[in-house]
């Protein structure tokens, strides 16, 4: 009996020890810390175990000879090993790498600031850009980022020293010649994209992809909506007008109409302004936009947005008070951007995009007619291909043709201008800590039978889970604007160095980012086109000899954790900058610039009345103007420019159907802003340059119709 | 002897290593191990366990199924932002890789309304645009696949239950749906053990919660 058992004893043994494996070891990240929680298993069998919290396994498998070992783990590429199952203990140490796509891993961020609903991580949400300051505007909301400056009596980006024209803005890859209403002279116009349109926004003040030329100093690229989330229909009343808008969904297309007619006459005769107007700003406006799925990564765009707006108004003229110039203007504008994109043959990603812009103005001074007619087409194709496992090789193709017109009373002018451009850009990614983005465009312009090779270096070094260093280098040209071309085609291609180091950090909660930015102009058109607002200065003849530098520190903390239910950001930006274009008759810091911007945003929700409050402060020290009785050219500075405005979203719902009704005051403590001075031509009288009313109040109810439930 | 021994062995463990039984037991461990998590980490040691029946039955979805929503119980029971989105990007993967398998399946439906309401969760007011219409989507799709799951209902009502009554959320609206997936759950039988069969406790606690606030 004793033998028997002492047998089967031996038996169990013997046998267990052949048919057993005791596999162990331990799982680590590339910097050897630990990973507890992968899983480890033995591939078609059922054995396996989790890591510890130390990193450590152990289990035994019955399986024998030839296997495959697997560890898995979230954020991380699952590992194989092929084993040899005979028995004899296993001790392996194992490093997992993380999966490139993840959060955390390092990306090319130099000189841009990203609002997308992504999940991964980005300074700004898409919302941010809907709920932060007064009016929903896409570049009101981009001021409140350091780098830009606060110009109260025009509209457009001055980025880091450039001028608004220096600033393009692109939409789904196609530029677009004109984003802004027209506008009249001191007083600054909307955006006219709404920024519902789009799901993503890519604002960088500096040292650009090689895709995107044309603008010396920086680029907004907005990506519009793919489908929608659901059919819906909505509708806004303000007392500036009446909104509405519907989106169809089907499986895989859908298509949505938006359209308004707005006429601010009633707001004028409530809240008084300051200018003297005829015929308040009217007008109606519409969009388009139609998707459809081709496959299941293709898509097809049609996006389409006309306008058509006129106003009138009385201005001061400052050589003949107390007469005032009649100033009427009619214009239209229309955009159509149809585009595509899929992946084909597996890694193949390819873009092809064709759009055309129309933009007429027509303006009338006292008796005098000036008319503008521009027509923008722009044709686009663009691949990615995966070189590499480590290597993303984009390349592509840019035609751009510009028929330009213009005419004042009998005198007219007119150009035409074609642009090619060819780039080639290739994002490498060294290790998961370092990755690079080293391309090169060519444009040629047919106008200045110039051509030119822009080089464009940008490199990201991850330091730690959340923080990364950014530097990057790049040559940006730019054709001089059409009024020059109107009179002269002898013109280099402008051109622009940035040199641009970056510290940022973006945890889940909290973002910190410093950047620090040298700008080398050369090349600047010169000449006088206009002698307004520069009387007295001599006439220049047309050349590209104009030069300009601009360096500063742009610094932004953004803190959603502190406060609870509060989220608040703050920006600064320092800029030393001095140009001489144009007519400028020596080096001197131009009107759009200051050296110090301060803004502070802050959102608080309050749950219990469903209340979004937001307030908004900037602080902008006093700008240059032209003062003809000062010898030194741009010499005087206006007072410092301060502003606090305040909104607030009350969300409820309106005969069970999801609503919201939106609130703002801008300058709220009425401080009188001073943006500049008109002198009259022999210099004796001045006239400050103020926005139109001290106070803006703005009010609107917006309803979604059938959003009643979300469930 | 030893010879015929561990042949018998190799016989033994080769001939069952497929078996139903040992799918069927392998699964009632880890459905077993579920009932007893607490931390994130419990449920993605669980995760791991179906994961491992997944990778060895490549042609049954449960373990899929299950591995995903333990995925999402685990983000759950994690405090962090980041940490929750990685656990739901796993679930997703999961999740369809259960759907290649069984087109049409009101629980996946569920189980995806379910990732796409964590999702929110994480981040309501830049979320909900985008992940409510896709919960809500989803939920619609489960119910029309099968009207005699609870689940879908049961997810809806706790989505109710977290949206304020502005959006026409609340303990009110959410009583209502939650009462009919109960109605549900007392006629419920699941096909086998395996098949999914949890939520009825969750509804009764909500409903008990929400009787309690009156």
């Amino acid at each position: 009996m004793k033998i028997i058992f002492t047998s089967f004893i031996i038996f169990i043994i013997t046998s267990s020890a052949i048919a057993q494996t005791k596999i162990s070891g331990k799982i680590t990240d590339e910097k050897k810390q630990p990973l507890p929680g992968a899983n480890i298993y033995i591939k078609n069998s059922y054995d396996g175990v989790s890591s510890e919290v130390n990193g450590n396994f152990s289990f035994t498998t019955d399986e024998k000879g030839d296997a495959v070992l697997a560890v898995s783990f979230v954020g991380y590429q699952t590992y194989t090993q092929n084993l040899i199952l005979d028995g004899k203990d296993k001790y392996l140490e194992i490093i997992l790498k993380e999966e490139s796509t993840e959060l955390g891993t390092v990306f090319i961020s130099a000189g841009s600031f990203e609002a997308s609903d992504e999940n991964k991580a980005v300074i700004l949400r898409p919302l941010d850009i809907l709920t932060t300051g007064a009016d929903a505007d896409i570049y009101s909301t981009l001021e409140t980022l350091p780098g830009t400056q606060q110009i109260g009596e025009t509209e457009g980006l001055f980025v880091r020293g450039g001028s608004a024209s220096e600033t393009k803005t692109i939409i789904d890859e196609m530029a677009v010649q004109n984003p802004f209403y027209s506008s009249v002279p001191d007083i600054p116009s909307r955006g006219r994209f709404s920024p519902m349109l789009f799901k993503g926004t890519v604002f960088s003040t500096g040292g650009y992809s090689a895709q995107y030329g044309q603008a010396l100093s920086s680029v907004l690229v907005l990506k519009t909506q793919d489908l929608p989330a659901k059919t819906q229909s909505a509708i806004s009343i303000m007392p500036l007008g009446l909104g509405g808008s519907h989106t169809q969904l089907w499986d895989n297309s859908s298509f949505s109409f938006e359209g308004g007619y707005y006429n601010l006459g009633p707001y004028f005769q409530v809240q008084k302004q300051r200018t003297d107007w005829d015929k308040a700003p009217e007008s109606f406006e519409g969009s388009l936009n139609f998707r459809q799925k081709t496959s299941k990564t293709g898509m097809l765009k049609v996006f389409t947005s006309f306008s058509t707006g006129s106003l009138s108004l009385y201005m001061p003229n400052l050589d003949s008070l107390p007469r005032k110039d009649f100033f009427h203007q009619k214009s239209n504008n229309l955009f159509v951007n149809t585009n595509y994109h899929d992946i084909l043959w597996d890694d193949w990603t390819l873009f092809a995009g064709y759009s055309v812009g129309v933009d007429n103005e027509n303006d009338k001074i006292n008796t005098d007619t000036a008319n503008k007619d521009d027509i923008f087409h722009t044709g686009k194709l663009t691949i990615t291909k995966n070189i590499f496992s480590n290597t993303f090789l984009t390349f592509g193709g840019e035609v751009q043709n510009l028929d330009h017109k213009s005419s004042y009373n009998e005198l007219s002018g007119k150009f035409n201008e074609t642009y090619l451009a060819g780039y080639l850009e290739a994002d490498i990614f060294f290790t998961n800590d370092f990755a690079g983005r080293i391309g090169a465009r060519t444009e040629n312009s047919k106008l200045l039978n110039k051509t030119n090779i822009a080089p464009r270096l940008s490199f990201a070094y991850k330091l730690g889970t959340y923080d990364q260093l950014n530097f990057a280098y790049g040559k940006f040209y730019q054709t001089p604007d059409p009024d020059f071309l109107l009179y002269s085609k002898n013109f280099q291609f402008e051109n622009a160095d940035h040199f641009i180091f970056n510290y940022q950090y973006i945890g889940t909660d909290r973002t910190f980012r410093i950047e620090v930015y040298y700008k080398n102009y050369n090349n600047l058109a010169k000449g006088t086109v206009y002698t307004y607002p520069y009387f007295n200065l001599p006439v220049i003849p047309f050349g590209s000899d104009g030069k300009g530098y601009a360096k500063g520190i742009d610094i932004f903390w953004r803190d959603q954790a502190t406060f609870d239910n509060t989220d608040y950001w703050i920006s600064y930006s320092y800029l030393d900058t001095k140009r001489d274009y144009k007519n400028y008759p020596t080096l001197a810091a131009p009107p759009f610039s200051t050296p110090h911007t301060f803004s502070i945003v802050a959102k608080h929700w309050v749950q219990s009345i469903t209340t979004l409050f937001g307030l908004t402060y900037t602080f902008a020290t006093g700008r240059p103007y032209f003062n003809p009785n000062n010898p030194e050219f741009l010499g005087d500075r206006a007072k410092n420019y301060q502003n606090l405005s305040l909104n607030a979203s009350h969300l409820l719902s309106v005969f069970g159907n999801f609503t919201v009704i939106f609130f703002s005051i801008d300058n709220v403590l009425g401080y009188e802003n001073v943006y500049g001075y008109n002198y009259s031509t022999n210099g004796k009288l001045s006239a400050p340059i103020l926005p139109p009313a001290v106070r803006t109040y703005f009010i609107g109810m917006f309803i979604s119709l059938g959003e009643t439930n979300p469930y | 002897m030893k010879l015929v021994i561990s042949l018998f062995c190799v016989l033994l463990f080769t001939g069952n290593s497929f078996s139903q039984d040992k799918y069927e037991s392998g699964m009632k461990t880890n459905l077993a191990k579920m009932e007893e998590c607490k931390t994130a980490n419990d449920y993605l040691k669980v995760a791991n366990g179906f994961e491992r029946i997944a990778a060895a039955e490549k042609d049954k979805w449960l373990p899929y199924y299950y591995s995903a929503l333990n995925c999402v119980l685990a983000s759950y029971s994690d405090s962090s932002k980041t940490a929750k989105d990685i656990y739901l990007n796993k679930a997703d993967k999961f999740i369809n890789t259960a759907d290649s398998l069984v087109p049409d399946n009101s629980e996946i439906y569920t189980l995806k309304g379910m990732i796409a309401q964590s999702r929110m969760q994480v981040d309501p007011m830049n979320r909900w645009q985008k992940y409510g219409a896709q919960a809500t989507n989803n939920f619609t799709k489960a119910v029309q696949s099968d009207s005699l799951n609870p689940r879908p209902e049961y997810l809806m009502g706790v989505g109710l239950f977290y949206t304020p009554e502005q959006f026409g959320g609340g303990p009110k609206a959410a009583k209502l749906i939650l009462e009919k997936s109960l109605a549900k759950f007392e006629k419920f039988v699941p096909e086998n053990d395996l098949m999914p069969h949890w939520g009825k406790e969750q509804v009764e606690q909500y409903l008990k919660q929400i009787a309690e606030k009156k």
